[in-house]
């Protein structure tokens, strides 16, 4: 008996992958034992062979080894294959057995049958029977492995599907449009607050799910979803559950073909999106709030504003009248003085005189500052570098024997109101260039840096510097903290005070640091998108 | 020839006071005082019948006045045919832009800030002869 194992030709392709599989042979006889053995070694590479030499050794090892084919002899000393097959069956009733037999008598083969043993060999063995029986046993063995890899596949994937629609509160149906038979997914039953399955899936229970108030709506669009093979827009509508809670869910469907493209099934979702909807309106209840609050912080701002527009022109009107009297009274006793013989008159005359010039100069300055909190902003875009380089070549040519370094950080953009924004910088520049008087050489630094993801701005000299115990006197106005005299004084100290209105215009912040004698430096940042325009209302 | 006045339309005491001092130096006019609207108006009004407001060489003319307005004043002599032509230059204490805007809608001479001076007014005078 001869048999090459490389040639396969007129039998049936080998089953695709018999790795992890096995094959216990059992033959008393030694030398066939050992020439099968090898034969099947080298015909089924992968396929892990064990052989015993008796119905109790095989028993042993299958049960050590638990091989997914079982091929053996019928007579055999210490236990026959028959009863070493019905064994093996009572262990696993799904074992495959090919028995390799002389005997073709009724009588073996009904017992071979009703023991479970499906296929078998005659002897004399041929290789090619052997082979050819073994392969279909083996490709048995592997499509039934690989269908149970897919079912359990399957399975998992569902398992996934159906956990992702309980996390997601998304559930799903399916509707057959010829038949009417309609499917719902667990989650769908949960968001109607039914256990998965309990109730038959039927389109008019589907409808009956929805609030009375939506239903028609809900139905009209599926329904012509159905007639047409249209996909309906999205619908958000209410669910009631047994128990009366109110859901809110998002309903989608979409039209299937069948193979001749007309419209076959339906498949929907039904999105549970109560607590979303929930906090939208949370959301809007909330910005209303604000906007309330906002309108009624902004009618106490107006309010208070036009207090301060009322104050100013009693100012600006009323008390210029009494004190422009004063005035002509003191100028009318000097006029007379001069031929008064009582030079005490003179003085007070004068001294009068300029306590007048200064109540003037306090009411200007005053009517000046409320002007930046009043005035209507006119925003646009504004460079703050050329504005300050601007503002920089004015000093130098205003003195140009003073030894003052610039030096002014580029591209500086911002939105402001581009004359307030001059004003202010005209300010704590005109402060730098004062501060740096009595310095050999000055140096006026304008520049940038972040406070907090904030652009700050700020305006650095080395001139005299401040205590910093002062620093909340800064910004007030008709406020000082250098002694009169030591630096030319423009009579009301309000120059910081209208910086500061200005930059709270703006939305903006000022702060300033400082040491004696080191300089000073003065930051102020401003809003992003400062709005145009003034709080106060039209009159 | 006929003596000439200067007409001075101001409620405030202390203003007509500090006004006719400076006038007195400035001017050897005789000054008529209105105390409100209505007594400058009714002057005026009696003065146009008998033909004495041609000796008013100028008015002078406060803004905010009891009863009725300078500017209400203004108006009535520019409506006038007679009073027309008269001089005014306003006196005020505040440089309220709607007014400035309707006195030179109604033609005034000049503004005077208060206190008026000597030299304001000097000048407001020559400014008016050369016109």
């Amino acid at each position: 008996m001869t048999h090459d194992p490389a040639d396969r030709s007129g039998m049936g392709e080998l089953p695709r992958d018999l790795s992890g599989l096995s094959l216990l042979y059992v033959e008393d006889e030694t030398d066939a034992r050992q020439m099968v053995s090898k034969m099947l070694a080298m015909n089924y590479p992968k396929l892990t062979i064990y052989s015993a030499e008796n119905g109790a050794a095989g028993l042993e090892l299958y049960r050590a080894h638990r091989p997914d084919v079982v091929m053996t002899d019928i007579n055999m000393p210490v236990m026959d294959g028959i009863r070493m097959s019905r064994e093996i069956k009572a262990v696993d009733p799904e074992a495959r057995i090919i028995a390799v037999t002389a005997h073709s008598d009724t009588s073996y083969l009904l017992s071979a049958i009703e023991i479970g043993i499906h296929h078998y060999v005659l002897k004399p063995l041929n290789y090619e029977e052997l082979f050819a029986v073994t392969d279909k046993v083996l490709e048995q063995i592997v499509l039934k492995r690989l269908v149970g890899e897919q079912n359990r596949r399957l399975a998992e994937s569902e398992r996934q599907l159906s956990g992702a629609q309980r996390i997601a509160h998304l559930g799903s149906w399916q509707r057959n449009i010829a038949t009417g038979a309609m499917s719902w997914s667990d989650e769908l039953y949960r968001i109607c607050g039914l256990d998965p399955g309990s109730i038959q899936a039927t389109y008019r229970d589907f409808l009956e799910r929805f609030h009375p108030d939506d239903r028609d709506s809900i139905g009209r669009a599926l329904n012509d979803a159905f007639a047409a093979g249209r996909t309906p827009e999205h619908h958000f509508c209410r669910i009631v559950r047994p128990d009366g809670v109110l859901r809110i869910v998002r309903v989608e469907a979409e039209t299937l073909p069948d193979a001749a493209g007309l419209p076959e099934t339906v498949i929907g979702t039904c999105h549970d999106v109560t607590e979303l909807k929930q906090a939208e309106e949370q959301v809007r209840s909330l910005t209303e709030d604000l906007e309330r609050r906002v309108i009624q912080r902004t009618s106490l701002l107006q309010a208070s504003i036009s207090e301060l527009e009322s104050f100013s022109y009693f100012v600006s009107h009323d008390l210029r009248a009494p004190v422009a009297r004063l005035e002509g009274f003191c100028r009318a006793l000097l006029e007379d003085c001069a031929v008064c013989s009582n030079t005490g008159c003179r003085q007070y005359a004068e001294r009068a005189e300029r306590v007048v010039r200064q109540i003037k100069q306090i009411m200007d300055a005053f009517n000046s500052l409320t002007h930046y909190a009043r005035c209507a902003l006119v925003i646009t875009d504004v460079d703050l570098s050329a504005v300050v380089r601007r503002i920089a070549a004015g000093f130098m040519q205003s003195e140009p024997a003073r030894v003052v370094e610039f030096v002014i950080a580029d591209h500086l953009q911002v939105k402001g109101d581009a004359s307030l924004l001059q004003t202010a910088l005209e300010h704590l520049i005109g402060n730098a260039w004062k501060f740096t008087s009595k310095r050999e050489r000055g140096v006026i630094e304008f520049g940038q840096t972040d406070r907090g993801g904030t652009a700050a701005y700020f305006v650095r000299d080395n001139g005299a510097g401040f205590n910093m115990k002062y620093v909340d006197k800064l910004f007030k106005p008709f406020q000082t903290i250098h002694t009169p005299g030591e630096y030319t004084w423009s009579g009301t100290a309000i120059g910081l005070a209208t910086v500061h209105s200005i930059i709270l215009r703006h939305g903006g912040r000022i702060w300033a640091e400082g040491e004696v004698d080191k300089g000073a430096t003065f930051y102020f940042t401003l809003e992003e998108n400062p709005e145009s325009g003034t709080y106060l209302k039209k009159r | 020839m006929a003596e000439s006045y200067i007409l001075l339309v101001e409620d405030n005491p202390d203003d007509a006071f500090l006004a006719s001092r400076i006038i007195g130096k400035v001017c050897s006019e005789k000054i008529l005082l209105a105390r409100d609207g209505e007594e400058a108006t009714e002057l005026l009004q009696r003065m146009e019948l008998d033909g004495s407001y041609k000796q008013i060489r100028l008015v002078l003319l406060d803004l905010k006045l009891p009863k009725i307005s300078g500017l209400d004043i203004l108006q009535t002599i520019r409506n006038s045919d007679g009073l027309r032509t008269l001089s005014v230059v306003v006196l005020t204490s505040s440089d309220n832009d709607m007014d400035q805007e309707r006195c030179r809608e109604l033609g005034v001479a000049d503004y005077i800030f208060k206190p008026m001076t000597v030299e304001r007014l000097q000048r407001v005078l020559v400014s008016r002869k050369d016109a």
